[in-house]
């Protein structure tokens, strides 16, 4: 499975364990399809 | 001194320049489909206080953007409070929400969708670098039909050189993250 991309300054990379650990524990789920703006 | 005005070939002397009151201190391009976004390196000495802006971004889903005050790239988790007021527009009913020692501010910002500049930031911060409590004003929080205001306080005072943003689901994408210091 791959993990969210996080980004520091300009980089951009796929998030190890303990930051996608983090990110779940935060209540983060991967989102919907955007439905309107 | 032709303060505030300048004509070309003006010499711009100390005086003008130290009226000067709001600074470009960094600039910070969003990537594609991130979950969060660290800045570093955005506060420092030279000001006490500042205003931060994401514009031209757009998000996955339709979601409130977090924000944590951050040290070296690490995010302070704890003592975040705030209170939001928001009124949806088609029915103007007024509605409210908080954090009461969060683990960050909850709607620093919004985002309502995937167009672009659908997705937004525009806060002040006071006193982040300072070794002293550091109050967040002036959030403004745009989802598709609900709008509101927030306004918060980290309980900690602690000093801290940048910060972490991050959409409470989905991700966002785009846009520039755009830093002034106001002039102490």
């Amino acid at each position: 499975m791959t993990r969210p991309l996080i980004q520091i300054d300009d980089e951009v990379r796929e998030m190890t364990d303990d930051e996608y650990a983090a990110l779940l524990e935060q209540g983060w789920t991967p989102g919907e399809e955007p439905t309107d703006d | 001194m032709t303060f505030p005005v300048f004509a070309s070939g003006d010499v711009l002397n100390a005086s003008d320049m130290n009226a000067v009151g709001l600074w470009l201190v960094k600039t910070q391009t969003v990537g594609t489909g991130v979950s969060s976004v660290t800045v570093n390196n955005a506060f420092s000495a030279d000001y006490d206080n500042y205003k931060i802006i994401w514009s031209g971004g757009q998000s996955s889903a339709a979601a409130e953007i977090y924000m944590q005050l951050t040290t070296g790239g690490t995010a302070s988790t704890a003592s975040y409070y705030g209170a939001l007021a928001w009124v949806s527009l088609t029915t103007a009913a007024v509605s409210g929400a908080s954090d009461n020692n969060a683990a960050r501010w909850s709607w620093a910002g919004a985002g309502a969708g995937a167009n672009d500049g659908a997705a937004s930031l525009n806060v002040d911060l006071l006193g982040p670098y300072l070794a002293k409590r550091t109050r967040l004003h002036n959030a403004q929080v745009v989802y598709a039909t609900v709008y509101g205001t927030y306004t918060g306080l980290h309980d900690l005072g602690n000093s801290y050189d940048g910060f972490k943003l991050t959409p409470y689901s989905g991700t966002i994408s785009g846009g520039t993250i755009r830093v002034y210091g106001y002039r102490n």
